[in-house]
């Protein structure tokens, strides 16, 4: 089943064409890892897609449902509504730094989908514990390592129970001995077959838990196919270049 | 030690008014200020140029000219002025309010600045409306950038309520400017100073305290 799917998609910043008619698409369950070039529009396509930037022309259809059909967006109500089956982790991890973990988890929970506070707070403990922070509820972010820090804003995605969540490089703020932390929890939630698409430079998890790799460059992607097929034999001298020059 | 004892009792005649006048101030200023401070950072550039015009006028003028503006300027405005005279008291309050506001627009449009674009953003994915981000994320973060500039004008409009002995208000300074010339004595400027000093520090008291809990 199709999770989410761009159809032609374009996006320019002024004269500067970033997107030019990007087909892409998810299953359910599936994991994506997004390669390439920085500046070759990864953020971008990820962004255009749970609506942090508009794009300009194209289809974004999510479980079915038109976010934005030939470059005309749904109405604002219907907008929220199809985001919020996506959750997202930023490089930067965006917890809130005045307040304490658990609330970085329960606000949203609690003032957007009005839920009663102690079924929020129990849920929240048991994201915590999942994520290895069972012990940090009552931390303050800014007490935390970077590595803790991705990882509850990993839990806090969850506690909206997203159908499909999009990392935008969640290891590249972090120290090389702790992206192994992030990782691992990551992979975990790739085994329970969460839908994830991953933009990443961390070549060792798409090729251990990706089940398909996507390479853009060009205002594009310009291949994609499972890892085995992208860093075993890639067909594109660009696609080549990048994967000799990073492993 | 009688004739201290004496003017203090004398000058705190006036507390009404200074306290009244600082606490009416604040209380009125503060959200104006931060409604201001919105505006200001609105996306029409009709509304973004009223705000910034209006704090342009209020910064730049002085406080005093002000003061003489509202209380003994509006009657002489023709035909509408009858209706916008005001009694000493009300007039300095709308003036203090109007100017203090300007200043308080400026101190919260630097702090929703200072909230990080990804605060924005963070909140937009997991849900929140625009009313639910300002009033969760973005209020409390630009509150603690604010609270330090906040003080230091609070406590600036601790000393500016004397100016209002200008047009006649019976605060603390009028009664030791009074009592001086009477008594040919200027111990009553000197416990006017020390009055102030005590407001001052009880709000620096305050304030750090607050700063305190708003730290993270
Ligand atoms: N907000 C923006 N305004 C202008 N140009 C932008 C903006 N965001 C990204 N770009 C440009 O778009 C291109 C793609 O950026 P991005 O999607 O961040 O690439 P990647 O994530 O692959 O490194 C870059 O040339 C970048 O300079
Ligand atoms: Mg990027």
């Amino acid at each position: 089943m199709e999770m989410l799917r761009a159809a032609g998609l374009c996006k320019s910043f002024g004269e500067d064409v970033v997107l030019e008619n990007v087909d892409f698409s998810v299953e359910k369950g599936e994991t994506v890892a997004v390669i390439g070039y920085s500046g070759s529009g990864k953020s971008t396509m990820l962004r255009c897609l749970i609506d942090l930037e508009r794009a300009d022309a194209g289809d974004i259809i999510v479980e079915g449902e038109y976010l934005m059909k030939g470059g005309v967006y749904a109405p604002e109500v219907e907008k929220r509504r199809i985001c919020a089956r996506m959750g997202m982790v930023f490089q930067s991890f965006n917890l809130f730094p005045h307040v304490n973990v658990l609330n970085n988890l329960i606000y949203a929970p609690m003032y957007v989908k009005k839920e009663p506070k102690a079924q929020a707070v129990a849920r929240a403990r048991e994201q915590l514990t999942l994520v290895g922070l069972a012990d940090k509820a009552d931390a303050m972010p800014n007490s935390l390592s970077g590595g803790q820090k991705q990882r509850v804003a990993i839990a806090r995605a969850l506690m909206m129970q997203p159908d499909v969540l999009l990392f935008d490089e969640p290891t590249s703020s972090l120290d090389p001995q702790l992206t192994g932390e992030v990782l691992a929890v990551m992979k975990k939630l790739a085994a329970q077959r969460m839908t994830m698409v991953v933009v990443t430079h961390e070549m060792g998890f798409a090729k251990e838990a990706a089940d398909r790799v996507v390479f853009m460059g060009d205002h594009g992607i310009l291949e994609q196919g499972t890892p085995a097929e992208m860093f075993g034999a890639p067909k594109d001298p660009r696609v080549k270049n990048f994967i000799s020059s990073i492993l | 030690m009688d004739y201290f004892l004496q003017l203090c009792g004398a000058l705190s005649g006036g507390l009404k008014y200074t306290v009244g006048l600082f606490a009416i101030t604040i209380a009125c200023s503060l959200p104006l200020g931060l409604a201001l401070a919105f505006l200001r950072a609105s996306g029409n550039r009709f509304v973004r140029g009223i705000t910034g015009g209006y704090v342009w006028l209020m910064r730049g003028t002085p406080l005093l000219l002000q003061l003489f503006f509202f209380y003994f300027g509006l009657t002489f405005i023709p035909v509408i002025g009858k209706y916008l005279t005001m009694e000493r008291f009300p007039a300095a309050c709308v003036t203090f309010v109007l100017n203090y506001a300007a200043y308080f627009c400026e101190i919260f449009r630097g702090g929703l600045l200072s909230v990080d674009k990804g605060q924005h953003e963070a909140a937009k994915v997991l849900g929140f409306s625009r009313w639910q981000t300002t009033l969760r994320v973005v209020i409390p973060q630009m509150l603690r950038v604010a609270l330090p500039p906040v003080t230091n004008e609070a406590i600036t409009l601790v000393k500016d309520t004397a100016l209002v002995t200008a047009i006649g208000v019976t605060e603390v300074l009028y009664f030791a400017k009074s009592a001086v010339n009477r008594d040919v004595n200027v111990l009553a400027y000197v416990v006017a100073a020390v009055f102030y000093l005590v407001m001052t520090y009880g709000l620096t008291q305050l304030f750090k305290y607050l700063e305190k809990r708003f730290s993270f």
